[in-house]
């Protein structure tokens, strides 16, 4: 007598079930916005009138001629990039200081993860008092100490106008990106340390190998695939957002922190010009698909290792 | 009883021209409207408008709700509602909303209808809610805010100006005597911000430069804009710190505040903070009209208080909001007195107190007669589009704070004025072809 089988002894059928609820999310929260800003990109779309008429190419040719605009992708590019070096510096430094055994270590880490469990607007609003051109807390300590104030090492000034200085607005701007999205990478860092089989290292130690041998030579090549996911998801987070900016400098002074992001609002909707902005955010997209495809390829190459 | 005959014109009219609006309590059962409008800087006026709404609901049985919100999230509230197709019934807009025209209702009866009334609207009103080349009325602008320089008169007295600046002239000369002499700057913004934009726009203006002229084709780069962004620029250096590259919408106000400015370009609503704060500082705080250049004297109006009715309100909706719009006209009295004369009327007619209480402050400032220069605040007062219309370019223009930048960047010393001007006037260009070829802008 043949046995019955359950359904959910199929296991395709359980894995598709499972996978159901994300595929959904990623259709409906990324892909439906992400087709809507490809149609857009491509008609002449208003904030008053989403009629969509295709006009081929015309956007996005009248964007490249945008002298604005190619600073603008070029300044992301920039940030992004520089913030990635930083995040991965000191995420790799604080995965291994929080995998280690001491006093405090769970409060150590609630009190880090802080910067990315905190809205980022809230936060934003808490820098841009930090970085308050006039009344920054910063300035006022450095005042005190005589770094600020006639005679003063860093300035004559009172204040170093940290968000309208164009070099100090960058910095500014990167600082707090890399604040913010640091504990991410740390946390995925301290998965997969956390992951490296213990049997691994008990025998570089056998061995007589030392720490920053273990480290260099051991711990971060296995790592290396979740380094990569690591990086990828600061990256891809970076290169769209605009909150940052938007908060604390609206991109100025003139355009030296404007991003893709905060140029694609400014002209798609308070600038009214929509099939524009789309065509502003979507110049993004080979970019990061790109970047995606060669560093997912890289992490797998280093898993096959 | 003048009110009530107001009234009966304005109903007599709707009559006449027979535009639907229906009369007084005259709609089906259940009629709602809703508005979306900024949390007015003055919480009073905010306030004040909630009670008059409801009691207008009551009197005419509509159901009303009001709903504020900050006003940087007007225009995107109001983009996704118009894509939605469902939202408020009423928005109020502080910027020209003329890129949203194709999905708004044409309120030219209402406008001509609040011109038969209340007679002429004022220029910077207009222009900021009808587009020449659709001859549509996208908007009904019920109000605007004069932009007066506010300066503080014992440092200006000091430095030989009693009255405060009257030219760009006295302000560089002024400015700089008293920033070499105390270390307090002039604070006219250069970054990316609306009053920079606004302030930037002035001094242009006043110099002869516009970003179009009257037939909507972009003059920018004119010797008469190189010669405003080079005066901004010496200002800049000579009589400002780099603060202005940092300024924000607050920072008028802050410096007003700390008394760390000589003179600023605002609304009333620094000075109004300020004497919430310290009266005797308040009244140290003088105003000047627009400050006069070789080509005239002009200020952008600080912000234009705008109502539009998107194109999906239908009915008995549409014909209370229509009437609910007129009928805030009416009370405009009310609208400026709880403003704390934030608020000035685009019908004039409609405030006949406005001069006594500009000689006689009924909020208190001392000296009463602190805002006797607003005046002459139509003289002066003129819209972003000057001297043609606020267009949708236009208002892209704004958006990008191209101005501001082009302005920063030479008084940062990266681009000669020249190099500035060519460049900022190229990207103009390209903002006006794209909504010239969709037939929103006329020109060429």
């Amino acid at each position: 007598m043949p046995s019955l089988r359950h359904p959910f002894d199929n296991q395709r059928l359980v894995g598709t079930l499972f996978l159901a609820p994300a595929l959904l999310y990623i259709v409906l929260i990324v892909g439906f916005p992400f087709l809507l800003a490809i149609a857009f990109g491509f008609s002449d779309v208003t904030v008053g009138n989403t009629e969509l008429n295709f006009v081929g190419l015309r956007n996005f040719e009248a964007v490249w001629d945008n002298a604005i605009f190619r600073q603008v992708f070029e300044t992301t590019i920039r940030f992004t990039l520089i913030s990635q070096v930083f995040i991965l510096l000191f995420a790799n430094i604080l995965a291994i200081i929080f995998t280690q055994d001491f006093t405090g270590k769970w409060f150590a880490r609630f009190i880090f993860i802080l910067p990315w469990a905190t809205p980022v607007s809230l936060a934003m609003i808490g820098w841009l008092w930090m970085l308050d051109t006039k009344y920054s807390p910063i300035d006022y300590l450095l005042l005190q100490t005589g770094f600020l104030g006639r005679g003063g090492i860093l300035s004559d000034d009172r204040n170093l106008f940290w968000l309208a200085s164009p070099d100090l607005a960058q910095i500014s701007v990167i600082f707090v990106q890399v604040w913010r999205m640091t504990p991410l990478a740390t946390v995925i860092l301290m998965a997969g340390l956390s992951s490296i089989p213990t049997d691994i290292l008990d025998q570089a130690e056998v061995d007589g190998s030392r720490f920053m041998r273990t480290l260099l030579l051991i711990k971060l090549p296995l790592i290396l695939p979740i380094m990569v996911i690591a990086l990828l998801f600061s990256m891809i987070t970076m290169f769209g957002d605009m909150t940052v900016v938007y908060v604390l400098t609206r991109g100025g002074p003139v355009d030296y922190t404007r991003v893709l992001g905060l140029y694609s609002f400014q002209v798609g909707i308070e600038g009214g010009n929509l099939a524009q902005g789309a065509a502003i955010s979507l110049f993004a997209f080979p970019l990061l698909l790109a970047m995606a495809i060669f560093m997912l390829r890289t992490a797998s190459r280093a898993e096959v290792r | 009883m003048k009110l009530a005959i107001r009234l009966l014109i304005v109903l007599s009219i709707f009559a006449a021209l027979g535009v639907g609006v229906n009369a007084q309590g005259d709609y089906a059962e259940g009629t709602e409207i809703s508005l979306l409008q900024w949390s007015h800087f003055v919480p009073r006026y905010d306030e004040w408008f909630d009670a008059y709404a409801a009691e207008w609901g009551e009197a005419n049985g509509v159901g009303v709700t009001v709903d504020h919100v900050n006003f940087t999230e007007l225009f995107s509230t109001l983009a996704a509602e118009i894509d939605a197709g469902d939202g408020h019934t009423i928005v109020e807009v502080l910027f020209s909303p003329a890129s949203f025209i194709d999905g708004l209702h044409d309120l030219r009866d209402i406008n001509e209808a609040a011109a038969e009334a209340h007679g002429e609207r004022t220029a910077t009103c207009h222009a900021a809610s009808y587009l020449p080349i659709n001859d549509a009325y996208y908007a009904y602008t019920h109000g605007y805010v004069p932009d007066p320089g506010d300066y503080d008169i014992a440092l200006w007295t000091d430095a030989g100006y009693p009255d405060g600046p009257k030219t760009y002239d006295d302000l560089l000369e002024g400015g700089r005597a008293i920033y070499e002499a105390t270390g307090i700057p002039v604070g006219i913004g250069m970054s990316p911000e609306l009053d920079s934009r606004m302030a930037n726009r002035a001094a242009i203006w006043s110099f002869g430069g516009s970003i179009q002229d009257e037939n909507e084709n972009v003059v920018l780069n004119s010797e008469e804009t190189i010669a405003a962004v080079k005066y901004l620029a010496q200002l800049q250096n000579e009589a400002m710190t780099d603060e202005v590259f940092g300024w924000t919408a607050a920072s008028n106000n802050q410096a007003l505040i700390a008394g760390e400015v000589s003179y600023i370009l605002n609304s009333n609503s620094a000075y109004r903070s300020l004497q919430k704060i310290d009266e005797a500082a308040a009244a140290n705080i003088g105003f000047t009209p627009a400050l006069a250049g070789p080509a005239g004297a002009y200020a952008s109006s600080h912000v234009w208080q705008i109502y539009v009715i998107p194109k999906y309100v239908e009915g008995d909706e549409l014909a209370a909001a229509k009437q609910f719009i007129l009928d805030h006209t009416e009370n405009y009295s009310d609208v400026t007195y709880y403003s704390e004369l934030y608020n000035f009327p685009c019908y004039p007619t409609t405030v006949p107190e406005l001069d006594g209480w500009l000689e006689a402050d009924p909020w208190g400032s001392e000296p009463p007669n602190k805002f006797e220069v607003l005046k002459t605040v139509n003289d002066w007062s003129v819209h972003l589009g000057f001297p043609g219309v606020t267009n949708p370019a236009v208002s892209q223009v704004f958006a990008e704070s191209i101005i501001p930048n082009m302005v920063a960047q030479v008084a940062l010393g990266e681009q000669t004025a020249e190099d500035a001007v060519a460049a900022a006037h190229e990207r103009i260009e390209e903002i006006f072809a794209d909504w010239r070829a969709r037939g929103m802008v006329g020109g060429m």
